[in-house]
This record gives C-alpha cells, sequence and structure tokens, in this order.
C-alpha cells in the first residue's frame, strides 16, 4: 500500500500542478476535519457530564411514582384509578426546536409547565384519595425529568453519529487519500526527470552524429580538392 | 395541542395519565405497538415515551421509521417492573466506539 498511487493519471506538468492543488486542498482539509473533530469530542465530553446522572434520577423518580401508583390502585382499585386518569387535564406543552453545535443539529426542548395544584388536575375529591394525588405529581415530576433526559441522550447519539462521520473523513485523508497523491507526485516528478534525462542523452547522441557527419564531410571534401 | 405520547402497558399510561399526558397508547403486543408509533409519528408528535420492554420488540421498526431526526424525539423508560440492565451498556458501548476509550 505503501508506494500505491492514483491511476489514470499522464506524467505531464499540468497534472503535476494540479496533482500538487490538489494535495494542497487535502491538506488543508484534513487539518480543518481535525479541528472540527476534537472539538465535537470535547463538546461530546460536556455533555457526557450532564447525561451521567440524568439517567439513573429518572429511574428512581419513575420508580417511586409507580410504587405511589401501585398504592393508590390497592386503595381505590385499578378501574378508578383509570378513571380518574382519564379526567386529568393536560399539563405539558413542549416545542422542541434545534441548536447547531458545530454544524450538527440537535434538539432543544422548550417545555411549559403548568405547576398546578390538586385543584388544577381535574379530578374530583369524593372518590379520590391522597395516594392518587401522590402519584400524579411524582408522575408530573419524571415527565419533566424524561424530556430532560430524552434531549440530553438525543443530542449525544447525534454528536456521536457525526464524531463517526468525522473520524472517517479523517482517517481516510490522513491515510489512503494524502499518501496516495504525495506517491502520484514523486513518481510523476521522477518520471518528467527521466525524460529529460532521455532527451538530454539523445540530443547528445544527435550532436555527436552531427559533428561525425560533418568531420566526414570535411575529411571528403578535403580528399576531393586534394 | 398536545405533543407528548406514551406508548406502554396500562399501567405505564394510566400513570402518564395522571401526570397530564393525556395522549397515550395502551399496547399489548408488537403489532399493535408498530402502528401506535406509526400512528403517533403521523399526528407530529414530537415526544414518545416509550416502555424499554416494548421498545425492545419493536427495535427494527422504530429504527427503520426514526432515523436521526431531531422530531420525533422517542426517550426510552423503564416500565413498573423495573429496569432493563442493557441501556447503560448501550450508552458504554456508544462512548467507547467514538472516544475508543472506555469510560465508566
Amino acid at each position: 500500500m505503501a508506494e500505491e498511487i492514483l491511476e489514470g493519471i499522464n506524467p505531464t506538468r499540468m497534472e503535476l500542478l494540479a496533482l500538487k492543488k490538489r494535495q494542497n486542498l487535502a491538506v488543508k482539509g484534513h487539518s480543518l476535519l481535525k479541528e472540527k473533530r476534537d472539538a465535537l469530542i470535547k463538546e461530546f465530553f460536556d455533555i457526557l457530564d450532564r447525561v451521567k446522572g440524568a439517567r439513573s434520577d429518572v429511574e428512581l423518580t419513575l420508580n417511586e411514582a409507580y410504587e405511589a401508583l401501585t398504592l393508590a390502585q390497592i386503595q381505590l382499585g385499578d378501574l378508578a384509578v383509570q378513571k380518574t386518569a382519564l379526567s386529568v387535564k393536560e399539563s405539558v406543552d413542549v416545542n422542541v426546536t434545534s441548536r447547531n453545535i458545530m454544524g450538527v443539529p440537535v434538539p432543544l426542548c422548550d417545555t411549559e409547565f403548568d405547576s398546578r395544584t390538586l385543584v388544577d388536575r381535574g379530578y374530583g375529591f369524593s372518590d379520590t384519595s391522597i395516594q392518587l394525588d401522590n402519584a400524579a405529581k411524582k408522575f408530573e415530576d419524571s415527565v419533566k425529568m424524561i424530556i430532560e433526559l430524552g434531549e440530553i441522550e438525543k443530542t449525544i447519539f447525534l454528536l456521536a453519529d457525526e464524531i463517526e462521520s468525522t473520524k472517517r473523513r479523517v482517517n481516510a485523508l490522513e491515510h489512503v487519500m494524502i499518501p496516495k497523491l504525495e506517491n502520484t507526485v514523486k513518481s510523476i516528478d521522477m518520471r518528467l526527470q527521466e525524460m529529460e534525462r532521455e532527451n538530454f542523452v539523445r540530443l547528445k547522441m544527435i550532436r555527436s552524429t552531427l559533428e561525425q557527419n560533418e568531420a566526414k564531410n570535411a575529411a571528403k571534401t578535403a580528399f576531393d580538392k586534394a | 395541542m398536545s405533543s407528548v405520547a406514551v406508548i406502554g402497558d396500562i399501567d405505564t399510561v394510566t400513570g402518564f395519565r395522571l401526570g397530564g399526558v393525556r395522549e397515550g397508547r395502551v399496547v399489548n403486543n408488537k403489532e399493535e405497538a408498530e402502528k401506535a408509533l406509526d400512528d403517533l409519528i403521523e399526528t407530529n408528535v414530537s415526544i414518545i415515551i416509550i416502555t424499554d420492554k416494548i421498545a425492545d420488540e419493536i427495535r427494527v421498526h422504530m429504527n427503520k421509521t426514526i432515523g436521526s431526526e431531531i422530531v420525533p424525539m422517542v426517550i426510552e423508560i423503564p416500565d413498573k417492573d423495573g429496569i432493563s440492565e442493557s441501556d447503560g451498556d448501550q450508552m458504554r458501548a456508544l462512548i467507547k466506539r467514538v472516544i475508543g476509550v472506555d469510560i465508566k
């Protein structure tokens, strides 16, 4: 692989110039992409710190919420809880927009919660209990946290994708494209030098033949005169 | 307009309804789950909360329909039987693949 060159290139001066231009571009692109990759990884680490606790927090809160729900179900019965749940009013309003991290669009959730009291939830008091209120409160909390977690996780996945493709491009340039271009430039250069030498030798040969001929002719005319 | 929705078993959906997410789809098998997901995507729901057991079952379908768009955002959560173990590993594997080093 070390001496691989681009195929279908003629060893001419024009091609050499064009190739040198391409090589410059590749090197410049490579350093730019490398910078992009490093910046992305830095960004990735920053967000990683945020996700660490978030997942387990959500799991903990949810667990509590499920427990509270089970308690309510024990007290009131499955059906009553389901019936009550149907009359609860919508509490979340999310507007998902996007934000740019180094050219990667990532989600940005604009969440609006009505922090609400018992009365706002929309179910009656007569056939419900405090356990049910508790469960509702816990689930409200978890929804909030779940949305935050989702935003962070999605961001991480998108960033990871971008990092991977950037990495692949950096490596392709560094290990395949740039060496190939270098080798091609070198081989064309050598081919041109070789051609120059050949030409030089050819000229010498022609000249010496001409000189010989001239000398012969001169000798002949001198002989004829004599 | 409701922009958050839940796909899960009856208890999960009931819980989230109590918490104020009105759009809930109770699913019992794979086909129902796939249909619910397609339905929700069609109605432009921006955040879909799904229990991880169901997500595992329709993983192939999910990857096909969702892709790397921002919306809809699908979030997997444990259901009331607890946390599935695979999730933390997924994240770790991803980090390892991206950075090349294993971080705890």
